[in-house]
Parts: C-alpha cells; structure tokens; sequence
C-alpha cells in the first residue's frame, strides 16, 4: 500500500509539473519571442523551464517519508499522499515565483522591442 | 541481502544515479545553451561557459547527493544506522530528493547567466 500511495505521489508531481508547463508554455514563448529574440535561448528558456518545474515537483515527492506502520489505516495514507501533494504544490508555486522574477528582470534588463 | 550490504549498494547506485541526473539535464539543455552563445557571447567567454556548463550541471547533482548525511540524533552510531532498512530507504529518497533539487537550482543560475549574457555579453551585438 505505501509502494501505491508513493507511485501515485510521483504520478501526480509529474502531471502538475507537466500540466502547469502547457498551460504557461504559449505565454511564456510569446514573451520570450518578444524579449530574447534568438530562437536558441527561447528554446533553452523554455526546457530550463520543465525542467525545473519537473526536478522540483519530483524532489518535492521523493522528500516525504513513507514510515507508516504495516497496520495503518487508510485514512493514514490519505494524509499521508495529501501531505506529499502540499510539498509538490508548494515547489511548483515556488518555481513560478522564481520565474516570475527571472522574466521581470529578463524584460526589464532586455527591454521589449516595442519600447525601442 | 543484509541492511549493511544494501547501504552499500544502494549508496553508489545513488550517486550514480544523481551524476547521471545531473548529465541527463546537461544534455537536455546544452544544444540550445551552444547556439545561443555562438551567437550572442564573444569568443573567449563562449569558450569558458561551454567548459563550465558540464561541470556546473552535473557537479550540484553530485553535491546534492553528498549533502544528505545518515547522522541523526537517533542514528548516532554504525550500528543504529544499519539497523533500520527503512530508514536506509529515506536515506536514499533524501538523497534523491535532494539531487534534483541542486539540478534545479544549477538551471535557475545558468537561466540568470544566459541573460547577463544577453545583456553584456557581445558588445557589438548591441548597436
């Protein structure tokens, strides 16, 4: 059951770190194209993007400790999966706000095109 | 297999497994790292970030790893520690955990130094 409750952990860090990167990605592209200009470093913007989303959500995951006893109750490994989804959710919030300074000052520092 | 002889093992197949995490996001990141500095950085600097990339991707991974010890104040002793198979497992989920987290932050530093790049990194480039 603890084996369960952590692949469905992994799981879900997957899809939210996936499910955030394609719901930002064309927003995020359209701003880079307006920015960074070079297709190169919007490329490697957005990949440095999921991947960061990704190796956080998972290290969010992999940071919870499965210790329950062989005769806990469901309700343990609820809390439990629970506990893991917050950690996930947290790291994700944790990586937008970092890119949401990083494009800031990547706009700020770069200027958009329309302004010069 | 014996909690000591799956320390061990399991030990190594994790740093092998964070140097290989750490390698794996180099290689994602490194073709559009090189384009964007053949085209925007001058010779020497290309030259210096192409050979610290490797190293500055894959070396926090290896770091990560290392920073997670097996001392606690349970575990205080050999012994203690080889006690537990469960507690060897956290270990190594922290070990893991704590890997990725150092890939993470190495691609936020390199994501801050392609834009100081952008920015100072091919005077030419802006007029």
């Amino acid at each position: 059951m603890q084996f369960v409750v952590f692949v469905a952990l992994l799981v879900l860090a997957l899809v939210v770190a996936i499910g955030l990167f394609y719901l930002l990605r064309s927003s995020l592209n359209g701003l880079l194209r307006h920015t960074v200009a070079e297709p190169s470093g919007i490329t490697f913007y957005e990949r440095s993007f999921l991947l960061v989303l990704v190796l956080l959500s998972f290290s969010a995951a992999l940071g919870i400790s499965f210790d329950l006893k062989p005769d806990a109750h469901f309700m343990e490994y609820v809390w439990k999966w629970a506990g893991g989804l917050a950690s996930v959710l947290q790291s994700a919030g944790g990586v937008l706000l970092a890119y949401l300074v990083m494009i800031t000052v990547l706009v700020a520092a770069l200027k958009i095109k329309n302004d010069q | 297999m014996t909690n000591e002889r799956f320390l061990i093992e399991s030990y190594f197949v994790i740093a092998a497994l964070s140097l290989i995490l750490g390698w794996t996001a180099y290689v994602y990141l490194w073709r559009p790292f090189d384009d964007f500095l053949s085209s925007r950085a001058t010779k020497n600097l290309r030259a210096i970030l192409r050979r610290l990339f490797p190293f500055g991707m894959i070396l926090p991974a290896l770091l990560g790893f290392l920073s997670v010890s097996y001392w606690s104040c349970n575990q205080d002793t050999y012994e203690k520690i080889v006690r537990d198979r469960q507690y060897l497992i956290q270990k190594n989920q922290e070990q893991v955990s704590a890997a990725l987290f150092s890939i993470a932050m190495a691609t936020l530093f390199w994501d801050v130094v392609l834009i100081v790049v952008q920015k100072y990194g091919h005077p030419k480039a802006e007029k």
